[in-house]
């Protein structure tokens, strides 16, 4: 189990899946905010690298909490998830992302994220979010 | 309704499913099974269990783009006998939600290889229900 780096909290996780890969840790306010996620044995694939589908959560987590965040928590669904894999990260490492909005209209919401560890791009993830009930 | 692996309705994946879930991320986050191929078209399938789910009772958008990062890496290897290849890029569009209990099954199509490349692309359902689309490319590791 990992503890809070300095200066974050623990995200609260709700969904079963997240709560199953975290835990998952934040600091700063609403689009300035970091999320940090330490690597363990049980997230990594046979050549002992974070598995890309760890990833992927990490991002599918960390971006929804961003949309969720410049929504005022309004309700809405992934379309689209683009993933670059740059790097690999190890047991141990920190990654870290502050999830950028590229753009938010009536009806979506364009988000994008650079995961890094060690100071260094793993990977980079642009997203598509429709917000519910609009057209 | 509660889904454990321990209850999985045995009729639902085929007696030929192979469980290739056996260590790291693949075992925390499955168990997802191998199928019989289909020509050239490989198949994977796993059942939608409580741990998979979000909190609004649809199976959770990072696993499913595990189950597909699963499906693809594997037919890359397969398609190149490699003993590794690492994915470079994947788009996935979410078509559609997956429930509680679903089986979920996925057909992944090579596109093209090269010396150095695997280009794939996967259709993910529920049934005939179309829950994901998604391609991609992987690196052959020499």
């Amino acid at each position: 189990m990992t503890a809070a780096p300095e200066g974050f909290t623990e995200v609260r996780l709700v969904d079963p899946f997240e709560l199953h890969v975290g835990p998952a840790f934040s600091q700063g306010d609403v689009g300035v905010r970091r999320y940090a996620f330490q690597v363990q044995a049980h997230h990594c694939n046979l050549r002992g690298v974070v598995h890309g589908g760890m990833l992927m959560t990490l991002a599918d987590m960390t971006l929804g909490q961003a949309v969720w965040d410049v929504t005022d928590r309004a309700h809405s669904v992934t379309l689209n998830m683009q993933h670059q894999f740059i790097k690999s990260a190890k047991e141990g490492d920190w990654i870290e992302v502050v999830p950028e909005l590229t753009r938010r209209t009536r009806a979506f919401v364009f988000m994008r994220g650079d995961f890094t560890a060690n100071g260094e791009i793993v990977m980079t993830t642009s997203s598509v979010w429709k917000l519910l009930g609009q057209d | 309704m509660s889904v454990e692996a321990s209850q999985l309705p045995a009729n639902n994946l085929p007696a030929d499913a192979e469980n290739i879930s056996l260590r790291g991320f693949n075992l925390h986050a499955g168990p997802f099974y191998r199928l019989p191929d289909d020509g050239a078209v490989r198949r994977f399938a796993f059942i939608a269990l409580d741990k998979h789910m979000n909190s609004v009772g649809t199976v959770h958008g990072g696993l499913l783009m595990t189950f597909a990062d699963i499906a693809m890496s594997r037919t890359s290897r397969l398609a190149t006998d490699a003993k590794s290849c690492s994915t470079i890029s994947l788009s996935c569009d979410f078509v559609g939600a997956g429930k509680l209990g679903d089986l979920i099954d996925i057909r992944v199509h090579v596109t093209r290889r090269t010396r150095t490349l695997v280009f794939m692309s996967s259709e993910m359902k529920a049934g005939e229900r179309v829950l994901m689309s998604a391609q991609g490319m992987w690196k052959i590791t020499p």
